[in-house]
């Protein structure tokens, strides 16, 4: 090859957007294709797979992978990262570049979502007393339900010192309530002593997938609270 | 899945085993198993094929993938379920739905909301998945057999005490039964 025609690729390690993963990859990526091969979404945006995003994060592309699809139908399974021979964090690595993309630009509901749940609460904005009326509502239906009745139960609401307290996935209250009971129904076999808050009992944490660290800690920190604040010992995340 | 286990083992809540009578499979959530694993050294995945086994027969057991740390993705992860790229998102569980497929399996046990959703909302509509008939949470499962009494009398008047309070203190009014 004749010397002209090889051109070096300058990278810029100081001022890398992907803090300090970017320059552990360079010494440690063999290019051996393991993530690629066994990853389920090779092959699903064209042009991108987990290697090629390595690569070109490594060669100061990163930008053009945080502009991609990639990194959002990348499902941050983990697979590549629990195979990779080299210990290269590939799962981290693709959820900094969602948290890279300007939150306008985050596909889907997933940001807006974070973004009520810290108003209001939870990230569909299901209001306070329609929340404890939908329970006290399903509660007594529970309680009457012809082939399996449960006498004396109810929905325990900011219930102080209660065991356990339970934090609520917001699409069950929004669309499929009685998916609820399967779990009231364990607890009331079990005489279990739980409680749920009347406010941020949301269990789904979107800032966790949409790359928003500050938001995915303020949700978890109002969870603990929660269970602070009604002196509870056990937080269930009922999955 | 920890209290699941807890309430089995001491006898806090009793199983009807023969409920049901079809093959069935345990899916693996990323986040319960090789994620969890990863993160904080332990995953989930021993522990829903017992519960599950607790509730349904040993025998129609169908192991889905050996390799539960490699098992894949259902397609829905990390909030893809919410995201607007349904293409990919159901090209992706094209390989779970072959390994359902290769189970023989009729029942899909999921551990996790989102998972459940993708294997019981979006596969079968666009993947031939075999004998599969119906996609259960794994507490649903646990729910649907539960072989329980109801309370005596002084729990319930208790649960009913307790219960009236609270909505005479959050203002909950619900209308009187028939």
């Amino acid at each position: 090859m004749p010397e002209e025609a090889v051109k070096e690729i300058k990278v810029d390690r100081k001022h890398r957007k992907i803090g300090n993963i970017a320059p552990e990859l360079a010494d440690r990526c063999y290019t051996c294709g393991t993530c690629a091969g066994g990853c389920p979404a090779t092959g699903l945006v064209p042009g991108w797979d987990p290697r090629k995003a390595i690569r070109a994060i490594v060669l100061g592309m990163e930008q053009e992978v945080i502009d991609s699809k990639w990194p959002w139908v990348c499902t941050l399974c983990g697979r590549c990262q629990y195979q990779c021979p080299m210990g290269i964090q590939l799962m981290r690595t693709f959820r900094t570049c969602r948290t890279l993309r300007e939150r306008d630009k985050v596909p889907g509901p997933i940001h807006k979502g974070t973004m009520m749940n810290l108003q209001r609460g939870n990230n569909l904005g299901i209001p306070r007393d329609d929340f404890l009326f939908l329970l006290a509502e399903l509660g007594v239906e529970m309680e009457n339900d012809e082939e399996q009745p449960t006498p004396g139960f109810y929905v325990p609401v900011d219930k102080e010192g209660a065991n356990i307290i339970v934090t609520i996935n917001s699409k069950e209250p929004f669309g499929e309530p009685d998916d609820m009971k399967f779990w009231w129904k364990i607890f009331y076999a079990a005489k279990e002593d739980w409680t749920v808050s009347s406010t941020n009992w949301e269990g789904v944490n979107w800032g966790l997938f949409s790359g928003d660290d500050p938001s995915m800690k303020e949700q978890v920190a109002r969870v603990i609270e929660n269970a602070r604040r009604l002196k509870c010992k056990t937080i269930l995340y009922p999955e | 899945m920890d209290l699941l286990e807890e309430y089995i083992k001491s006898g806090r809540i009793k199983l009807n085993t023969h409920k049901y009578h079809e093959a069935y499979t345990v899916h693996d959530p990323c986040n319960y198993v090789r994620k969890s694993q990863m993160a904080f050294g332990q995953s989930t995945a021993d522990q829903s094929r017992w519960i599950a086994q607790q509730c349904i027969d040993p025998s129609l057991y169908r192991e889905m993938c050996e390799d539960s740390m490699n098992n894949l993705c259902c397609g829905a992860g990390g909030g893809a379920w919410a995201m607007p790229y349904d293409d990919e998102r159901l090209a992706y569980g094209k390989m779970k739905a072959d390994q359902i497929k290769d189970t023989g399996a009729e029942i899909v046990v999921a551990p996790c909301h989102n998972c459940r959703d993708q294997i019981m909302k979006a596969l079968p509509k666009v993947h031939d998945m075999g004998n599969y008939k119906e996609t259960l949470y794994l507490w649903e499962l646990v729910s649907l057999c539960l072989d329980f009494e109801p309370w005596s009398e002084a729990e319930i008047e208790a649960g009913h005490a307790a219960r009236d309070a609270q909505f005479e203190r959050d203002g909950v009014e619900l209308e009187e039964e028939e």
